[in-house]
């Protein structure tokens, strides 16, 4: 029968359309809310294939992983010392509860996922301002920050929970200076390092002139000690050769006398310019007067 | 050859049957089920047979492409995530694959070992920073421009896959909430000189245990710290403070310098010192030895006979001292009258005689040029008529 093949295939395609109709998948990313004719039937949050009722179910989809929620701009908050600060967080959350979810954001203008950002945006927001109203700048970026944060996560989550969400994490990416009190803060930085230059400066000539004067004062000692040395050696030499002399000449003291009284006259009167008066009378003239020494 | 023919469909060799001849086997046994009843052995109209034929034809091409589609091919750094209706099954390994088609099974190919790198305060190079992600608070209220490269693989597809809407970007949110964190925990000095290593490691730990939370599937491999200075604002006051730091060494090195200069030169000063007294000691001695054993021999010629010897010594004295000074003899017994001696005079005239004439202590010949003037041409005369006797 000609009917026969074209029944075959005309049969498997209204399967697969009632199948297509009837079937869905729930993937390992979503979740999935089951409406009949506007109610809730079920909730689905595992992954598989699913039965449905054709035509009158309807089917919405949940993206259930993890999101970050980032503000666009840096929010000013102030703090305790009334300093502003520019502080740019970010917000992760999931969708834990899609029918709280649904229920909750359903009406929100732009849809359920803008309304989940704007109420998380302004809780978060809320109690940053709080948190930081109460702390210096030093304990929000330092000391206190994962305090801060966990303080954050635990506030957001709270409220999160109402609309069917989690919050794990809000973490505060930047704390930053508005440009203003940056601006008194490079003076304070430069400042600070000229000071660090002047000293080491300081340092470094007070440094200087010690070991400086310590040369000076080393290069003293040793010439004054050395001269002490060389006096004493010179004395020691000295006494020595006087001992020598006087061991000597002690021998004969009255030769001593003459010889060395000799030898003072030679070398007292030994130019043309030392001029001699003499009297022919004397001894040494004896012979010149006459050949036998006698006479004036 | 009728459709009921016993021989219908065997061929006389062993060739591969045809696709029209399978075709029609198929047909037939459908036939069979479905029009079994209203009379097989009535043959078709051959239009029909033809449409449905075709039609047939196209439903098996399609179940063959609909099945070839489950091919795929997971490269060596890659991994292969297979659902079944939307459910995890199996993660497979690289090689070519193949899963059962959609709308049954789907398979996502992901990059495991591929390393992907996000760049913190800067983009491609260091030089085109990025202001507001590189400056940062630090511990002490400082300002400080810092960038870092963050590098990451997949560790886990299935994580990756699932748990995380935008993992790439929360990479990027991880890395710079944990750099601020860290760089917001320690001092500037510390940050800008020896803390480069501690510093990379705790972001590494930070962002580690920030990604492992929200179960994102990746490992950070490494982090580097780019670059670490002051502000652009600052700069040149802490470049100062540096070179002011090598100034002060350089000033110390110069005085170091100066020392080892002066204390071995003073060294030295006082050794000569030392050895010229030293020189001075002994040659005193020496010569007062030599002057003493000079005069203990002469002493020993003298006492064998000390008359002579007085006389020799002293004429020889009177004759050197006599020769070599200028000499004038007066008789004052002889007269009572004033003596008028122009000692001015004679004293000029010795005195260039002198200037002209070294003296000797020993009375040898003067040498040298003797100009003319006639009174000392005469003495000169004189001394060499003395002399020469």
């Amino acid at each position: 029968m000609k009917a026969s093949i074209s029944t075959v295939v005309i049969g498997l395609v209204v399967l697969l359309v009632v199948m297509s109709m009837s079937l869905f998948t729930v993937d390992q990313r979503q979740n999935v809310i089951v409406f009949r004719l506007g109610e809730t039937v079920s909730v689905k949050t595992s992954p598989g294939l699913y039965w449905k009722v054709p035509l009158f179910d309807n089917v919405r989809y949940f993206d259930v992983r993890i999101q970050t929620l980032d503000s666009e701009e840096p929010e000013e908050f102030t703090t305790l010392e009334k300093k502003p600060v520019l502080v740019d967080s970010f917000v992760k959350w999931r969708v834990v509860d899609v029918k709280q979810y649904y229920i909750s954001l359903r009406d929100s203008a732009g849809g359920a996922e803008e309304g989940a950002r704007k109420r998380l945006m302004q809780t978060v927001n809320g109690s940053l301002r709080e948190e930081f109203g109460k702390r210096t700048i030093r304990d929000v970026v330092s000391g206190e920050r994962n305090k801060i944060m966990e303080l954050m996560r635990e506030k957001a989550d709270q409220d999160a929970r109402k609309i069917g969400v989690q919050v794990l994490d809000v973490r505060l990416k930047r704390v930053d200076f508005t440009q203003a009190v940056s601006d008194s803060v490079y003076g304070r930085m430069e400042a600070e390092r000229k000071r660090v230059a002047n000293e080491q400066r300081s340092l470094g000539f007070a440094e200087a002139e010690k070991i400086r004067a310590d040369a000076e004062k080393q290069r003293s000692i040793i010439i004054a000690e050395a001269y002490r040395d060389a006096q004493r050696l010179k004395g020691d030499g000295d006494a020595k050769a006087s001992a020598i002399y006087a061991r000597a000449f002690q021998q004969s003291p009255e030769f001593y006398a003459f010889y060395r009284s000799l030898e003072a006259y030679r070398q007292s009167f030994k130019t043309k310019g030392d001029l001699l008066i003499l009297e022919p009378g004397s001894e040494f003239f004896k012979y010149l007067r006459g050949p036998s020494g006698r006479g004036k | 050859m009728a459709l009921n023919d016993p021989n219908w469909g065997k061929r006389g060799n062993d060739g591969p049957p045809d696709l029209d001849e399978l075709w029609r086997r198929f047909n037939q046994k459908l036939n069979a089920v479905f029009g079994g009843k209203g009379g097989g052995a009535a043959p078709q109209t051959p239009g029909g047979r033809q449409i449905g034929g075709g039609l047939g034809l196209l439903i098996v091409l399609l179940l063959l492409v609909w099945l070839a589609s489950g091919f795929y091919i997971v490269d060596a750094p890659q991994r292969g995530v297979v659902l079944r209706f939307g459910k995890y099954v199996e993660t497979t390994d690289s090689g070519p694959r193949w899963h059962l088609p959609w709308p049954i099974e789907s398979a996502e190919v992901v990059n495991v070992s591929g390393v992907r790198t996000a760049e913190i305060g800067y983009r491609n190079n260091v030089k085109s920073k990025v202001l507001k992600e590189s400056l940062m608070i630090t511990e002490d209220e400082n300002i400080i421009d810092i960038q870092f490269a963050v590098q990451y693989v997949i560790k886990d597809a299935e994580d990756y896959l699932f748990n995380n809407r935008d993992s790439e970007k929360t990479v990027v949110h991880a890395a710079e909430t944990a750099i601020r964190e860290v760089v917001g925990k320690n001092k500037l000095d510390f940050l800008l000189q020896e803390g480069k290593a501690e510093i990379v490691a705790d972001v590494q730990a930070l962002m580690q245990e920030i990604l492992d939370r929200y179960k994102t599937g990746i490992e950070v491999s490494r982090v580097t710290m780019q670059d670490a200075r002051a502000p652009e604002q600052v700069q040149a006051a802490f470049a100062d403070a540096v070179k002011a730091g090598q100034d002060r060494d350089r000033q110390k090195n110069e005085a170091q310098a100066y020392f080892n200069d002066v204390v071995p030169r003073a060294r030295g000063a006082a050794s000569r010192l030392i050895q010229e007294a030293e020189g001075y000691r002994q040659s005193v001695i020496a010569n007062a030895e030599g002057e003493a054993s000079r005069f203990r021999q002469i002493v020993a010629e003298y006492s064998k006979a000390p008359a002579v010897t007085r006389d020799r010594l002293y004429l020889d004295m009177m004759q050197q001292v006599l020769t070599n000074s200028s000499k004038i003899v007066v008789d004052q017994k002889a007269g009572g009258n004033l003596l008028y001696l122009p000692l001015d005079k004679l004293m000029q005239n010795s005195g260039s005689d002198a200037a002209l004439k070294p003296a000797q202590p020993d009375a040898s010949p003067p040498i040298g040029p003797v100009p003319d003037a006639s009174s000392r041409s005469r003495d000169a005369f004189r001394s060499r008529e003395r002399e020469a006797r």
